[in-house]
């Protein structure tokens, strides 16, 4: 694989993305499933980089997996994604900061169908008129928290006190990188290196000193696919894809998978728990599982926060490997500690994937 | 201006449709300058082994057409066009080397450039190394070379993915380019002739055999040579870690979803206009068509004139073309470019 | 031109999403869906251009419409410019408004998406609020799942999260006034109409179908919905 013709491409694929002065509306998947992940960014983009991002307590869900669930028109997607702009607008900010990639589709699209079409512009602003009284001004800017964190990246690591680095070998750990598909599949030109080679995550990770892993299943969806997921009937065709990708990348015996959306990190950490429980089958060595992260993870990992502090707990393949061959200290005594030490006893041991806990266990 | 002196032309660009036009006009007795920006002459089909459908080698176009403007023409190699303009009369061409040549009319013949492959980063040319372009495989036949990986085994089965550049809005050319698909079935023939053990799978949308003796090429690919057709555009190429890649394509005739492993990928690649005839033709404010090619004055019976009297198109600056019309082609110009110098006073 | 061609042609998303197609099949070559699923995004769109109303209410009633992840890979590669995902989208939207969508086993899960995914929009403004939401129903959550549902306002606060809080924060509780907000804006877009139709339409499947209906998740109807599968979706 050449790497040059990949940089060629990057190189044609720059994106504008503001440098202060965020809003920063929340993923519904992340402050259920990854809560740390998004309290690191907002710590992150305070404590280190020193800059201003703002929350709007009235602003709601963008309607996302409502609208790619197919249940929310899409007039009122739009109205409602106009009421977030007026929040915006009132709060005085231009800059806006979604915390979820479909989120981040989201608002590209309608911005775009705006642009083709302004009678649909007129007819949302008329809308969100007549059922708020509320008035708007369109972003001048709009990146994905990931983009932020990659605009940083190398501040990031001049703060950070570990590296991508494997303490044992010295070598540089093998990262698979997995971008949301609300990214740039749909408008290649907004997502951060284009829609076939993503550069978001893959800077990141260079600038960290990790090596990226390519494989044929990289551009696949982990397979949400929204209703595919939350009906169960259809979960067969969610757990496939993500599947897929695992057998796809295996041989390549990545350390590690860094994702960039909300619900991929989630599936690509419980699939590999099904499909173990399912098949027997795991991967990563030991029967452990390859663990997977979101960049706020990985970010505040290499900054020195405690991982408990960053929500590795809630992961159900383990972390402690990769915390172990990163050189990462942890308090293992204090993962599942609740806030001033309250006890909240432990998760059970998967029958076939192999956890820190059960390793804990088997020694004693 | 004496009606009985000589009129002069000067044709841009020394392809074929350059020489053949600077041989034909000369022979009326007309004062002809080829000029040529490269060092040599013959263009694209210099570069060619063999060609369809008569699978006769190129070398024989080129050297008949290379005698041909030997004695009347002045040649003049290494000599790019920077400006052309209409004064007194007459066009004065200044080449970028300071030269200065005047004329009573000037033909273009700038052609096409392939298109560039790495516009289409879904196929990987130019990060996966077993992707290469029928322009690479034509030299690999033309050096007398042997067909092979990157990592030089002798591949077991090639993909040749039709449409590269061409039918395709996100490439950023929505028209087709005429010669393609012989071309790969050309190809594809001399792929089964080096490796007879290779497999051969053509992918494609549309197989356009348009031309005398190309429907029997195409039956002979696949009666005498087994090179199978499958008609699904190619979707994505990814590499596998040993270098072979991943083809992903709809079976669109059996409906289903088709992954396959080769070890080397062939991509047809479309024409587009060159940068001289983008560069020349804005500069004379001559018609492009949305396929950024030249437009001559009228498709059907006025091809070779432009909006600008006096200059005069040939060849693939208008269009994508094959060999036999470009030559045909060129000689509608060479009638066109006559009756204008005769005309002149 | 067929009246249901038409009706789609009002969906913006229909006309971003459709020009013409040249059965290329790279859509088809990319989709995730046609990987697993008896489907192919080609054919699709090639029956939605017949403009045929026959053929287009055949889909509007078939499983077809609804195995579509909406994952957009298809966007990438047309060589038109048609993105068929869009095009699904819009045929699901249509679907539902006419009440057509409770004809396919894939399309009455639609009661699920609107009673689960609705409701929380509507009375706390989120998409997913998963306090009691268990490996029950969704087993792959695994045993830190069940750890954390067990513990969910504590693993919350330890995260920092301001679980049904004032003021900004992860789960917050969003003010009334904000939800009255997005419920009008449901009410004046045709949200509401939607959630209704989809109601009234799956009341009327469940008599037909001999199933008792219910509010809320606890009745045969809307189980059967969420987990009946046909085991005939799949590619052979």
């Amino acid at each position: 694989m050449n790497i040059e013709g990949k940089k060629a491409i990057w190189k044609d694929y720059q994106k504008d993305i503001a440098d202060d002065s965020y809003f920063y509306v929340r993923s519904c998947v992340r402050q259920n499933f990854l809560p740390g992940s998004e309290t690191t960014f907002i710590r992150i983009v305070r404590e280190e980089l020193g800059k201003d991002i703002y929350e709007h307590p009235c602003h709601t869900t963008c309607t996302g997996i409502g609208y790619h669930g197919d249940i929310v028109p899409v007039d009122t997607m739009m109205t409602v994604v106009a009421r977030q702009f007026a929040l915006m607008t009132e709060a005085g900010y231009e800059n806006l900061v979604p915390s979820c990639i479909t989120s981040f589709g989201i608002y590209t699209e309608v911005l775009d169908t705006w642009h083709h079409f302004p009678e649909v512009e007129a007819r949302v602003r008329e809308y969100l008129r007549m059922a708020t009284g509320r008035e708007f001004k369109i972003p001048a800017n709009i990146a994905h928290a990931s983009d932020i964190i990659y605009k940083f990246r190398k501040e990031i690591a001049t703060k950070a006190m570990y590296k991508l680095i494997n303490k044992n070998t010295g070598k540089p750990l093998k990262v698979v990188e997995h971008i949301g598909c609300h990214y740039s599949k749909m408008f290649p030109e907004k997502g951060v290196g284009g829609a076939e080679y993503p550069y978001v995550l893959v800077g990141m990770i260079e600038e960290w000193g990790g090596e990226v892993v390519d494989y044929p299943e990289r551009r696949h969806c982990c397979g949400f696919g929204f209703r595919q997921y939350l009906v169960q009937a259809n979960r067969g065709f969610s757990i496939s894809c993500s599947r897929k990708k695992f057998e796809s990348m295996q041989d390549y015996e990545p350390d590690m998978i860094i994702t960039n959306c909300p619900g991929c990190p989630m599936f690509l950490d419980k699939w590999q728990y099904a499909i173990s429980e399912l098949e027997g089958k795991t991967y990563g060595k030991d029967g452990m599982g390859i663990p997977v992260f979101t960049y706020e993870e990985v970010a505040g990992m290499l900054l020195g926060y405690d991982p408990w502090d960053l929500g590795m707990q809630v992961h159900q393949v383990a972390v402690e490997p990769l915390l172990d061959k990163i050189g990462v200290s942890y308090d293992a005594s204090r993962k599942y500690l609740g806030i001033n030490n309250k006890n909240l006893g432990q998760p059970k041991s998967p029958n076939v994937l192999v956890t820190a806990k059960s390793l804990l266990s088997e020694s004693l | 201006m004496n009606t009985q002196k000589t009129k002069s032309v000067i044709v841009i660009g020394a392809g074929i449709a350059g020489m053949e036009s600077s041989a034909q006009l000369a022979s009326f007795g007309h004062q002809v300058t080829l000029l040529e920006k490269e060092k040599v002459v013959g263009g694209h089909v210099a570069n060619w082994e063999r060609l369809f459908p008569t699978m006769k080698p190129a070398s024989e176009i080129i050297d008949l057409l290379k005698t041909d403007i030997m004695n009347n023409v002045n040649v003049q190699l290494d000599a790019e066009v920077f400006k052309i303009e209409f004064s007194n009369q007459e066009f004065i061409v200044t080449l970028t080397d300071g030269q200065i040549l005047k004329s009573d009319a000037v033909l273009l013949a700038t052609g096409y450039d392939l298109f560039d492959p790495r516009g289409k980063e879904e196929y990987g040319y130019g990060i996966y190394d077993n992707v290469i372009t029928s322009a690479e495989l034509e030299a690999v036949f033309k050096n007398g070379k042997e067909l092979k990986t990157s990592t030089g085994k002798t591949p077991k089965r090639v993909g040749i993915i039709h449409c590269v550049g061409s039918r395709d809005i996100k490439a950023g050319n929505q028209y087709c380019s005429n010669v393609c698909c012989i071309t790969g079935v050309k190809q594809a023939i001399e792929i089964k002739e080096a490796v007879p053990d290779a497999e051969v799978f053509c992918f494609y949308m549309d197989l356009r055999m348009f031309g005398r003796y190309f429907e029997d090429m195409y039956l002979k690919a696949q009666e005498k040579y087994g090179v199978q057709f499958v008609r699904g555009r190619l979707s994505e190429a990814c590499e596998n870690q040993d270098g072979s890649l991943i083809i992903k394509v709809e079976d669109t005739l059996a409906s289903k979803p088709l992954k396959m492993t080769v070890d080397l990928i062939v991509l047809l690649l479309g024409f587009e206009a060159s940068k001289g005839t983008t560069s020349l033709g804005k500069m004379l404010h001559l018609n492009f068509g949305d396929d950024r090619f030249i437009s001559p004055t009228n498709e059907h019976l006025l091809r070779h004139n432009t909006k600008m009297e006096g200059i005069f198109v040939a060849g693939t600056c208008t269009g994508p073309k094959s060999i036999i019309a470009t030559i045909s082609d060129a000689r509608g110009a060479v009638i066109t470019v006559n009756n204008y110098l005769n005309n002149l006073n | 031109m067929g009246k249901l061609f038409d009706k789609l042609k009002e969906d913006v998303r229909f006309v971003e999403g459709f020009t013409a197609c040249i059965n290329c099949g790279t859509c088809t070559a990319i989709c995730a869906a046609a990987e697993f699923y008896n489907y192919d995004p080609r054919l699709l769109v090639d029956t939605v251009q017949t403009q045929n109303d026959d053929y287009i209410e055949a889909l509007l009633k078939s499983n077809t419409i609804w195995y579509c992840g909406e994952c957009m890979s298809c966007k990438t590669r047309c060589p038109r410019g048609n993105v068929p995902g869009l095009i699904v989208m819009a045929l699901r939207s249509l679907s539902q408004d006419l009440g057509y969508f409770v004809e396919s086993e894939k399309g009455r899960q639609q009661l699920f998406i609107k009673r689960v995914i609705g409701g929380w929009i509507l009375n706390f403004g989120y998409c997913l609020y998963l306090e009691g939401i268990g490996t029950d129903m969704y087993a792959e959550q695994g045993p830190v799942w069940d750890w954390r549902q067990k513990n969910w306002s504590d693993v919350l606060a330890r995260l920092g999260a301001n679980y049904k809080g004032e003021g900004p924060g992860i789960l917050r509780k969003i003010p009334a006034e904000a939800l009255d907000e997005i419920r009008r804006i449901f009410e004046v877009t045709g949200g509401k109409v939607r959630f209704d139709k989809i109601e009234e339409s799956s009341e009327k499947k469940a008599k037909e179908m001999n199933l008792k209906f219910g509010d809320g998740t606890d009745n045969e109807y809307f189980q059967h919905i969420f987990s009946y599968d046909n085991q005939n979706h799949n590619k052979e």
